[in-house]
């Protein structure tokens, strides 16, 4: 345990000292705050590496900067997109859609353990993003990362059933022919690839607390909110 | 579905002398209509104590700080808010297994709406107004809405008294309510009651085992300090990006419910025979008084021993207080109570640490019918305490409504009433409350008054009406702030464009 941050008790970013040094984010595109335009006719997600196609990601068809290269870059596949599409929301039942719902915060054992994949607008579970410090209370999952579960779930549950959607799809001519539809969705961006996106990532080292808030009272949610 | 529950209670000596004189004395019509009116009363004993835990929850401050900053004070406000919470939320459980066995004998719901006791301090429908001798000597059992304090548990342990080992069962005047519970599992038991008189009310109308959860984040509470930029482990105990110091939150979360604190298959049941019946009641029980052993109530609930009796869970809050350690009040020998933490905190510490809010004993929203005991809140504020009292009667109206949705659409009616309206608009709504200055050194919580929305078929229109006039009201109180958003999540009245994409549903529709 690093005794010096439990000498004290400014509360949460009062002291930005108490933050992970060297940030470790800094190789990695900004967090944006506004959502970029999404390809038309395709369904929103609700994190990251939980996108069904090229361009589906928070950066959109506009793509990000590279901070390595300086290039743009557009995510060019399923499953490899930065974090979430959906409307941003903050709480249980608020989410617009199929499998947009986050979770873990509140919602019941099955719900808790299927983020990410609800059949409807009002049947998800809690706030997006879902920030990688975020486990779940209740269900099969609880104590563990949310966002593990929900591309676990993806992988296994909602990408096959998706990839069938897309196909007949593409097949019918409604998405262009030349947009992958892998059988397996692409990796996860590093470094998030086995955690999600960090609320130390989406608040860009603490310096936009309010770019999301997740509800709760228990101060265990992992955002501010 | 959890994978252990509790077996069912076999009835005592007592209880099956009563039943047999039950058989003997009473007819099929007598027994049945004795046990719809003490189901009714049973819902509203669970419906009472809804409000007066809420009141103390939301005086409990659990947001002044997280993380490797919380204090000594900070995690026993946090622990304290969780386990009322957690009591709280089996109290909505057995509020609506009540009413679910209710429905399966009469084809309707418990009658809620209107049905609080509207009015501070209260007995309990049927409680003996004399229990065991209190902190101050005396044994009246009044309970009060006040804030967290050594007194309102100790009101908290008269609701949640255990009974004795073989304790009869009361239908009236009863002592304790698992002797109240004891009376109506007689009834039920009775040769004059069938199986089949639990299926007047369908099972796929009654509110379904799916909407319900035993803990949220709102049940959870660090037991320590932790780094709040360290993530959690994996489910597949895969590698996570590792650059907090351990513990995490996730390591330090302590749940204050468990899912295995049930008689029957789940927690929430549908109710389709007598079996049904008398598990849904002996959950009800058992989470309240703790599981019944030979010599008295457990101080647990559940096969895992997990999850602790309401009573207990109080008994060791209060147990953590300064006054505790010299009480005089007259606690039962089974459980053993818990030895008094030391030092234990003053009411002074909590308050001056701002782990308790001040709110007010017993407020009501105008002088109207005020008595001695009640504080009165300045007239500007009465539209902002008025909305949240038709706010409470309009969630106590969807419980109602919820059996008359068409099962496949319950799930996200049940969603879209009581779940965004409780977490998202409630929640928020009180804890906004806590900002406005009643005077007196007080600041506002909620009333829970029994404010009349009318018909359920006008409900809807009435509350939309109290939420423009909260609106008005919130705009001369700077505090209040927050009433608009509120409003726009409740009703849908969006007049600023706040950007909030849901509203409760309008229940009419259900009641033409």
């Amino acid at each position: 345990m690093r005794s010096k941050k439990l000498e004290h008790v400014p509360t949460r970013g009062e002291d930005t000292s108490e933050l992970p040094q060297p940030y470790p984010y800094a190789g990695v595109p900004v967090w944006p705050v506004q959502t970029g335009t999404q390809p038309e006719g395709m369904p929103l997600h609700a994190c990251m590496g939980l996108n069904a196609c090229r361009g589906a990601d928070r950066f959109g068809l506009e793509g990000h900067t590279d901070p390595t290269t300086g290039e743009t870059m557009v995510n060019d596949c399923a499953g490899q997109g930065y974090c979430s599409t959906t409307a941003d929301h903050h709480c249980h039942v608020q989410n617009g859609c199929r499998d947009q719902g986050g979770c873990g915060l509140y919602g019941t054992a099955e719900d808790q353990d299927n983020p990410g994949h609800n059949d409807c607008s009002s049947l998800g579970s809690c706030a997006t993003p879902i920030n990688a410090e975020r486990f779940s209370s209740g269900g099969p999952n609880q104590g563990k990362s949310v966002w593990a579960r929900a591309r676990k779930v993806f992988e296994e549950k909602v990408w096959p059933e998706l990839r069938e959607e897309l196909l007949a799809r593409q097949a019918s001519g409604e998405i262009p022919a030349d947009c992958p539809i892998p059988e397996q969705p692409g990796p996860v961006p590093e470094p998030f690839a086995n955690s999600g996106p960090a609320y130390l990532w989406i608040t860009n080292n603490y310096t936009n607390p309010g770019a999301m808030f997740a509800c709760g009272t228990s101060g265990l949610s992992g955002t501010d909110g | 579905m959890t994978s252990a529950s509790d077996p069912t209670t076999p009835l005592t000596p007592a209880e099956k002398a009563l039943v047999e004189k039950i058989n003997a004395t009473m007819t099929r019509e007598e027994v049945l209509d004795a046990l719809k009116t003490h189901l009714q009363t049973a819902a509203e004993i669970e419906l009472a104590t809804i409000p007066i835990y809420l009141y103390t929850y939301y005086s409990v401050n659990r947001g002044s700080s997280t993380g490797n900053t919380l204090t000594r004070a900070d995690l026993f406000g946090n622990r304290a808010g969780s386990i009322i919470m957690s009591v709280a939320v089996e109290e909505m459980l057995h509020m609506t297994l009540v009413s679910n066995v209710i429905f399966a004998l009469t084809g309707a719901p418990a009658q809620l709406y209107g049905k609080a006791p509207g009015v501070y301090p209260t007995g309990l429908p049927n409680h003996n107004p004399k229990g065991p001798v209190g902190p101050h000597g005396g044994t009246e059992v009044k309970i009060p809405l006040d804030k967290f304090c050594f007194d309102q548990l100790w009101h908290f342990l008269q609701i949640e008294y255990p009974e004795a080992a073989d304790a009869p069962p009361e239908g009236d005047d009863w002592d304790t309510i698992g002797q109240f519970y004891s009376y109506i599992r007689c009834l039920i038991s009775s040769d004059h009651v069938l199986d089949s008189d639990f299926r007047t009310g369908p099972a796929e109308h009654q509110i379904q085992p799916y909407n319900y959860s035993p803990n949220s984040i709102d049940t959870a509470y660090p037991t320590g300090q932790f780094d709040p930029w360290k993530l959690p482990p994996r489910q597949d105990g895969g590698p996570v990006m590792d650059y907090g110091a351990p513990p995490s939150a996730a390591e330090v979360a302590e749940y204050a419910n468990a899912g295995d604190s049930h008689a029957g298959p789940e927690e929430l049941i549908a109710v389709t025979c007598k079996l049904d019946a008398l598990n849904a009641l002996d959950t009800i029980c058992d989470q309240g008084e703790g599981s019944a052993t030979p010599s008295g109530s457990a101080p647990t609930d559940d096969p895992s021993k997990t999850e602790e009796s309401h009573y207990y869970k109080f008994l060791t809050l209060q147990s953590q207080l300064e006054p505790y350690a010299t009480t005089t009040e007259q606690l039962p020998q089974v459980p053993a109570p818990p030895a008094p933490v030391d030092p234990g905190w003053t009411q002074e510490m909590l308050e001056s640490e701002n782990i308790v809010f001040n709110l007010p004993p017993n407020p009501v929203t105008r002088a109207t019918g005020a008595g001695p005991d009640r504080f009165v809140y300045p007239e500007d504020t009465a539209p902002i305490s008025d909305f949240l009292n038709g706010l409470f009667q309009y969630q106590l109206l969807c419980i109602e409504t919820t059996y008359r949705v068409p099962p496949d659409q319950q799930k996200r009616f049940f969603n879209e009433s009581m779940h965004q309206s409780m977490i998202w608009v409630m929640d928020g709504y009180c804890m906004m409350m806590r900002g406005i200055d009643v005077g007196d050194g007080y600041v506002m919580g909620p009333t829970f008054e029994n404010i009349d929305l009318g018909a359920p078929q006008d409900a809807f229109a009435a509350l939309d009406a109290l939420g423009k006039k909260a609106i008005q009201a919130s705009a001369l109180i700077p505090a209040a702030s927050g009433v608009p958003k509120s409003v726009a999540g409740t009703t849908g009245y969006n007049a600023d464009n706040l950007g909030v994409a849901k509203s409760m549903p309008d229940i009419s529709q259900y009641w033409r």
